[in-house]
C-alpha cells in the first residue's frame, strides 16, 4: 500500500503538490493563529500581573505558620515559586488611614514596587514610600532628606514604584525590620508554579499548614485566568443549563469560557474543522480524477480496505511533511510579525515583565491537537471516499468522475449563442457540494476578516468607554484625580476649591462631582435581582454600615442603597454614550425635574433597571444634612432626617462615568447601582453645595510636575483630600489595548493572507483539474484571448460568489453572531461600530482579484503547452 | 487542385542524445474530396502526421499548405479561426465534452464564432443522419462508445470543414459499429465533398478508402492509389 501511495504521489505531482500545500496553508494557519491567541492570553496574564501583582493568594498568617511556610520544604502536592512577607508595624487613620510596612525583596518584586531612587530602608528612622503617598502626606523632597511624620523625625531613603490598581488607595511607608512599630502582623504573598493547576495546589497548600479559606484572598484578576477554582464538568454544565430555570445557552458559554478557554480550545476546535474542509476538499477533487483507476483496482480484486489505505497513506505521509512545514512557516511569520507589532509598544515600557507582555508564545499545545485531529480525521477522508465509491457499482466507478451529470436534459446550443458561459458554470456547479466547499473555503478567510474588523472596532469603543467608565480606571480617562479619603458625607470639596482648581494653568479639562448617599424605594414584583442584593446584604461591612443594601420595609416595598451623583455638563455629554434607553439633555433633566438611572446588569450581559423605562418614576430618598449620624447612612430612622423626591426616569444608562470609591464602592465592591443627576439638581432637590471629587486632566505639552504641585497646594487645605495620578495606569492600559487591537487585527490578517493562499491553491487546482476539457475546447477552436475570457469568467465567477456568499453570510449569520459574543461573552459596553464600508470593499475586491489572478495563472499555463498533449491527458 | 500539400514536413521531438525523429521527409499531396487511409505500426507518426496537419502542433521543418495557404505563416489566432472554419477532427477517445449534453457537444464549436449564428436546422439533421437526433439530451457518460463516436463525428462535421482528419475513430468500437462509422464518414464526403484522412490500424478498412498512405519510422513507406481516383469502391 505504501509503494502505491508513494507512486501514485509521483505519477500525480500537481494533486500531489495541491494537497501538500493545503496541508502546508492549514498546518500555518491553525498553528500560527493558535500560538498568537495563546500570546495573546499570555500576554493579557502578564498585564493583569504588571497591574495587579505577580502573586496569586495571600494569607494572614502568624509568625509560627509564616516561618513554617517559608522553611516548608517542596511538596509534590503544590510548588510555591515565591513568597513574599509584608508585615503591618503600626497603622495612623487620621486624617487618613496610612499604613507602615516592613517588607521583603520578594514582595517588592512580586508587587511590583521595584525603588524608583534611593534604597530600601534599613534603620528603625528610616522609611520609604510611593510618590502617592508622599505627595498626599505633603512630603516633596528627595532621598536623603529628613522629613517630620505624625511628630517623629524619619529619613527619606528611596522612593517605590506606585501601585496600578485603582482599586486600591492604600498608603504605604516601607519600613526597616529594624522599626518597631507597634506590633507585627504578617501577610505572606504566595506564587505557585503556574503549570498546575492553582486550585489544586492551594487546596493541597492548606491542608499542609491547615488555613482556613477565610484568611485567604486571591489576585481575582490573575487567579482567573489560571484555573483558580476548580471547574465544574461539561456534563454538570449542560444538565444545569437545560433543567434549572436560570440556565441557558448563554451560561453554557460563559462557563466554557470561564473555566475551560473556551476562546482558544474553540478556535482551536474551529481551526481543526476548516482545515479538514479545506484538506478534503482539495482531495476530493483529486480523488474524483482517479475514481476510474480505484474502479479498476477493484476490478482487479483489490479490496475497498486495501484501496482506501493507499488513500491514506498518501494523505499521511503528505501530512507528515507538511503539517511540520506549515506549523514552522505559520509560528515563523507570526512571531516576525508579532516582534514587529509588540517593539511599538516595548519601546514604552521597561522591565521583565513589561516585556513578557510582548513575547511570542508557541501553542505547543494546539499544534499537538490539531496533529492529532487532522491525522485521525484523514484516515476518515480516505476511507469515506471508498465507502461512497463502493455505494456505486463497479462500472459507474470505472465511468470515472460522474459529477458532472446534472438532472438538467436542457439544450442550450440552441439558445444560447455563448455556449462558453455555459461551460465555465457547469464546470463550476455541476457539482453542487463541490462548488459550495470551494465558495466556503474561499470566504471563510474574508468572513473571519470582516469579524475581527467589526470586533476590533467595537473594541476600540468599548476600550475608550470603559476607560471612561467605571469597568476601567473610573477616571474619565483624566489624568488626575482630587478624591476625599473620608466615610463621612460631611467631607466635601468646597465650590471655590473647584474654581482654583479650573484656574490652574495647564489643566484642559475639569470636571467636578457631587455625591450623596440615597435610597430607591421599589416594589416587591420589581426586585428580580434578589440573589445578587442578598450577597450584598450578607456582607459584614454592609450590614454595620449600612444595615444592609437591600431592605424590605414594613410597607412591604424594599429600600436600595443607591449613590447618587451629580454631574457636571462635560459628564453629562460623555455619558450620552452609554445610554441604553432615552435621552440625556441638561435642560431637560433640570426643567423636567428627570434623573438618570444606570441599569443593573447580569452575568449574561443583559441590562434592566427594575422593569422600568424612561418615563416612568423613581422615588429617591438621600439624608437632609450630610452632617448626619451615622445611622442616619441606614435608612431606618424617622423621615424628618431625609429628603424623598420623585423623579421621571430620563434615561438609562450602562455604567456610571466616575464613582465614588468609598460608600458603597469599598471592601471589593465596585460599580455598585447608582443614579445621576446634575450638579444642580443636587444643589436644588437635596440642597447639596459641595463636590466629593474632581477628575481633570493636563493640556497637550502641559508640565505635569507642576500641574499636580498646584493640584496639591491647592488641595492641602481640603481635609483628607488626596490627588490620585493616572497618567501611568493610562499609559499602560492604552499600550495594553493597544496590544490587543493588534492581536485582533494580527489575527484577521494573518488568517486573510493564508487563505488568500488557499483560495490561490483551491482555484488554481480547479482549473488545471479541467486541463483535458480545457484542451478539447481548444482543439474545437477556440482562440487564445477566447479562451483567457473563458477562464477569466470563472475566476470573476468565483470571485463573485464568494464576495456574496460572504456579504451574505457575514451579514444574516456571522454579525448577529458576534453580537452575541460581544453582548453576553465578552461584555462589551456597547457595539454600535460597523466594519468600515472600505474595509468591506476591500476584501471582496481583493477577493475578486484574486480569484481573477488564480485563475490567470494556471490558464496562461495551459496556453503555453500543446493541445495534443493536453488532451492526452 | 490540391486542397492539401506537405512538403518536407518533419518533427523532432526532444534534444540531443533524447532526440526522437517522429516524422521525416514527409511529402504528400491531397486533393479534393479524397478519403485518404493512413496506416502504419504503433509510435510510427501517424497521429503526429494528423495533428500537424491540423494546426494543433508545430513541424519542426517543412512546409503544411491548405487550400494554397502555408499554415505556419499564419498567426496563432489566425491559425485557431483557420483551423475551426477549415478543419475537423475526430479524436479515437472522442474527446466529448462530458459537462455537455450531446446536442451542446456539437453546437460548441460554432459558439466560438461570433458572427455564426447556431445552426439548428443544420445540426438536427446531422444528428438525425447520424442517427443519434433522439439521444441529443444525453450526456456522453450515457452514451455507448459508438454513440460517442457519431457525437464527435457530427461535431467535426458542424462547421462544414473542407477536410476531416480523423485519428483512429473506430479504434474502440466493435466491428458492426466500426462499418456504421466508416459509412457515416464516407457519406459525409461524398455529400459536402470533404476531404478525409483517416489514421487507422485497420487494414480492412484502409482498403475500402481512395488511397492508403503507409508509414512506417516516420517516413512513408509505400502510397498510391489502390482504387480508381474518386468514389471508386461501392461505399463511398
Amino acid at each position: 500500500m505504501l509503494k502505491l501511495a508513494c507512486k501514485y504521489m509521483r505519477y500525480y505531482k500537481s494533486q500531489t503538490f495541491a494537497i501538500l500545500a493545503s496541508i502546508i496553508l492549514t498546518a500555518s494557519l491553525l498553528s500560527g493563529i493558535s500560538s498568537l491567541l495563546y500570546s495573546s492570553q499570555k500576554s493579557e496574564l502578564a498585564n493583569k500581573k504588571i497591574m495587579y501583582g505577580d502573586w496569586h493568594y495571600r494569607i494572614w498568617a502568624d509568625q509560627e505558620m509564616a516561618g513554617e511556610v517559608q522553611r516548608g520544604d517542596a511538596q509534590e502536592s503544590f510548588r510555591l515559586a515565591q513568597i513574599g512577607i509584608k508585615e503591618i508595624r503600626r497603622i495612623v487613620r487620621e486624617p487618613y488611614q496610612v499604613a507602615f510596612v516592613s517588607a521583603d525583596e520578594s514582595y517588592m518584586g512580586m508587587t511590583h514596587r521595584s525603588l524608583t531612587a534611593g534604597r530600601y530602608p534599613q534603620r528603625a528612622d528610616e522609611i520609604a514610600a510611593d510618590q502617592y503617598t508622599l505627595r498626599n502626606l505633603g512630603i516633596l523632597t528627595q532621598p536623603g532628606s529628613r522629613v517630620i511624620l505624625y511628630g517623629e523625625e524619619y529619613t527619606l531613603t528611596g522612593i517605590v514604584k506606585g501601585e496600578w490598581s485603582s482599586e486600591t488607595d492604600e498608603m504605604e511607608i516601607f519600613v526597616g525590620d529594624a522599626f518597631a512599630g507597634e506590633g507585627k502582623q504578617t501577610c505572606l504573598y504566595l506564587r505557585f508554579e503556574e503549570d498546575g493547576k492553582l486550585y489544586r495546589q492551594l487546596q493541597a497548600f492548606q491542608e499542609t499548614y491547615r488555613v482556613s479559606g477565610e484568611w485567604i484572598e486571591a489576585n481575582e484578576e490573575v487567579v482567573s485566568l489560571l484555573g483558580g477554582e476548580k471547574p465544574d464538568s461539561i456534563y454538570d454544565i449542560v444538565k444545569f443549563a437545560l433543567t434549572d430555570e436560570r440556565g441557558n445557552f448563554t451560561y453554557i458559554v460563559l462557563k466554557l469560557q470561564s473555566e475551560y478557554n473556551l476562546a482558544l480550545n474553540g478556535m482551536i476546535f474551529l481551526l481543526c474543522l476548516f482545515s479538514l474542509c479545506v484538506i478534503y476538499s482539495i482531495f476530493n477533487i483529486s480523488a474524483a480524477k482517479r475514481t476510474s483507476e480505484y474502479g479498476l483496482m477493484q476490478t482487479l480484486g483489490i479490496s475497498g480496505a486495501r484501496i482506501g489505505g493507499t488513500l491514506v497513506f498518501e494523505l499521511w505521509i503528505l501530512f507528515l511533511i507538511g503539517y511540520p512545514v506549515g506549523c514552522l512557516v505559520g509560528n515563523g511569520v507570526l512571531n516576525v510579525l508579532y516582534q514587529g507589532m509588540g517593539a511599538v509598544y516595548k519601546e514604552k515600557m521597561s522591565g521583565m515583565e513589561e516585556a513578557q507582555a510582548g513575547e511570542f508564545h508557541i501553542a505547543w499545545q494546539a499544534m499537538a491537537v490539531g496533529f492529532i485531529f487532522l491525522f485521525a480525521a484523514m484516515a476518515v477522508i480516505g476511507f469515506v471516499t471508498i465507502h461512497s465509491m463502493q455505494k456505486e457499482s463497479l462500472l459507474q466507478t470505472m465511468a470515472g468522475d460522474t459529477s458532472f451529470v446534472g438532472k438538467s436534459r436542457k439544450i442550450y446550443g440552441k439558445r444560447h449563442r455563448n455556449l462558453a458561459n455555459v461551460v465555465v458554470r457547469k464546470f463550476m456547479f455541476s457539482n453542487k457540494k463541490k462548488a459550495l466547499g470551494i465558495l466556503i473555503s474561499l470566504s471563510i478567510g474574508g468572513c473571519v476578516f470582516l469579524c475581527a474588523t467589526y470586533m476590533v472596532e467595537n473594541l476600540k469603543i468599548h476600550a475608550e468607554m470603559s476607560m471612561k467608565s467605571d469597568d476601567g480606571l473610573g477616571s474619565l480617562c483624566s489624568e488626575y484625580r482630587v478624591s476625599l479619603k473620608s466615610g463621612d458625607l460631611s467631607d466635601t470639596i468646597p465650590r471655590e476649591v473647584i474654581d482654583e482648581v479650573r484656574n490652574i494653568p495647564g489643566l484642559a479639562q475639569v470636571y467636578a462631582s457631587k455625591y450623596s448617599l440615597g435610597e430607591l424605594t421599589i416594589q416587591k414584583n420589581e426586585l428580580k435581582w434578589d440573589e445578587y442584593f442578598d450577597e450584598m446584604n450578607q456582607d459584614a461591612y454592609y450590614q454595620q454600615r449600612f444595615g444592609g443594601i437591600c431592605v424590605e420595609k414594613e410597607d412591604g416595598t424594599y429600600g436600595i442603597k443607591y449613590d447618587v451623583y451629580g454631574y457636571d455638563e462635560g459628564m453629562m455629554k460623555q455619558l450620552r454614550e452609554f445610554v441604553l434607553e432615552g435621552e440625556i439633555s441638561l435642560d431637560d433633566l433640570e426643567k423636567g425635574n428627570k434623573i438618570i438611572v444606570v441599569a443593573n446588569k447580569d452575568g449574561q450581559g443583559n441590562y434592566d433597571f427594575y422593569g422600568r423605562h424612561p418615563g416612568d418614576t423613581v422615588t429617591v430618598r438621600v439624608p437632609k444634612d450630610l452632617d448626619c449620624a451615622k445611622e442616619v447612612l441606614k435608612f431606618r430612622g424617622e423621615e424628618e432626617y431625609y429628603i424623598e423626591k420623585e423623579f421621571e426616569i430620563a434615561a438609562v444608562v450602562s455604567r456610571a462615568l466616575a464613582q465614588e470609591e468609598g460608600f458603597l464602592n469599598a471592601e471589593g465592591w465596585n460599580g455598585c447601582q447608582s443614579l445621576i443627576m446634575t450638579n444642580g439638581q443636587m444643589e436644588e432637590q437635596y440642597g447639596i453645595l459641595d463636590y466629593r471629587f474632581i477628575h481633570a486632566s493636563a493640556s497637550d505639552g502641559a508640565d505635569t510636575e507642576a500641574v499636580s504641585a498646584s493640584l496639591l497646594d491647592i488641595i492641602g487645605d481640603v481635609p483628607k483630600a488626596v490627588l490620585k495620578d493616572y497618567k501611568a495606569a493610562i499609559e499602560t492600559q492604552k499600550n495594553y489595548l493597544g496590544r490587543q487591537q493588534l492581536f485582533f487585527t494580527g489575527v484577521a490578517a494573518i488568517l486573510l493572507i493564508i487563505s488568500l493562499f488557499h483560495i490561490m491553491n483551491s482555484v488554481n487546482y480547479s482549473i488545471l483539474s479541467r486541463r483535458r476539457e480545457y484542451g478539447i475546447i481548444r482543439a474545437m477552436g477556440i482562440t487564445d484571448s477566447g479562451f483567457y475570457r473563458m477562464v477569466l469568467r470563472t475566476g470573476i465567477g468565483y470571485g463573485l460568489l464568494a464576495d456574496l456568499f460572504i456579504f451574505l453570510f457575514y451579514n444574516i449569520v456571522l454579525r448577529r453572531v458576534m453580537d452575541y459574543y460581544m453582548a453576553h461573552v465578552v461584555q462589551f459596553l456597547h457595539f454600535t461600530a460597523k466594519v468600515p464600508a472600505g474595509i468591506t470593499a476591500m476584501v471582496m475586491l481583493l477577493n475578486l482579484l484574486l480569484s481573477v489572478t488564480a485563475v490567470m495563472v494556471p490558464a496562461r499555463k495551459i496556453i503555453r503547452t500543446s493541445i495534443v498533449s493536453e488532451i492526452s491527458m | 487542385m490540391n486542397i492539401l500539400e506537405l512538403r518536407h514536413v518533419e518533427k523532432v521531438y526532444g534534444e540531443h542524445e533524447n532526440q526522437v525523429r517522429a516524422l521525416d521527409d514527409i511529402n504528400i499531396q491531397v486533393k479534393e474530396g479524397e478519403f485518404i487511409a493512413i496506416v502504419g505500426t504503433s509510435g510510427s507518426g501517424k497521429s503526429t502526421l494528423l495533428n500537424l496537419i491540423g494546426g494543433l502542433d508545430a513541424p519542426t521543418g517543412g512546409e503544411i499548405y491548405i487550400r494554397g495557404r502555408e499554415i505556419s505563416s499564419f498567426k496563432r489566432k489566425e491559425l485557431t479561426i483557420f483551423r475551426r472554419r477549415n478543419i475537423g477532427f475526430v479524436f479515437q477517445n472522442y474527446s466529448l465534452m462530458p459537462v455537455l449534453n450531446v446536442y451542446d457537444n456539437v453546437a460548441l464549436p460554432i459558439a466560438f464564432d461570433k458572427g455564426r449564428h447556431t445552426r439548428g436546422k443544420y445540426i438536427e439533421e446531422l444528428l438525425r443522419e447520424l442517427g443519434i437526433w433522439d439521444k441529443r439530451k444525453k450526456y456522453p457518460n450515457e452514451l455507448s462508445g459508438g454513440q460517442q463516436q457519431r457525437t464527435a463525428i457530427a461535431r467535426a462535421l458542424v462547421n462544414k470543414p473542407a477536410i476531416l482528419l480523423a485519428d483512429e475513430p473506430t479504434g474502440n468500437l466493435d466491428s458492426v459499429t466500426t462499418i456504421e462509422v466508416i459509412g457515416l464518414l464516407k457519406a459525409s464526403c461524398r455529400k459536402y465533398n470533404q476531404t478525409i484522412l483517416m489514421v487507422t490500424h485497420n487494414e480492412g478498412i484502409a482498403q475500402t478508402c481512395d488511397r492508403i498512405i503507409h508509414i512506417e519510422d516516420g517516413r512513408i513507406s509505400r502510397g498510391g492509389s489502390l482504387f480508381p481516383e474518386k468514389g471508386g469502391d461501392d461505399v463511398c
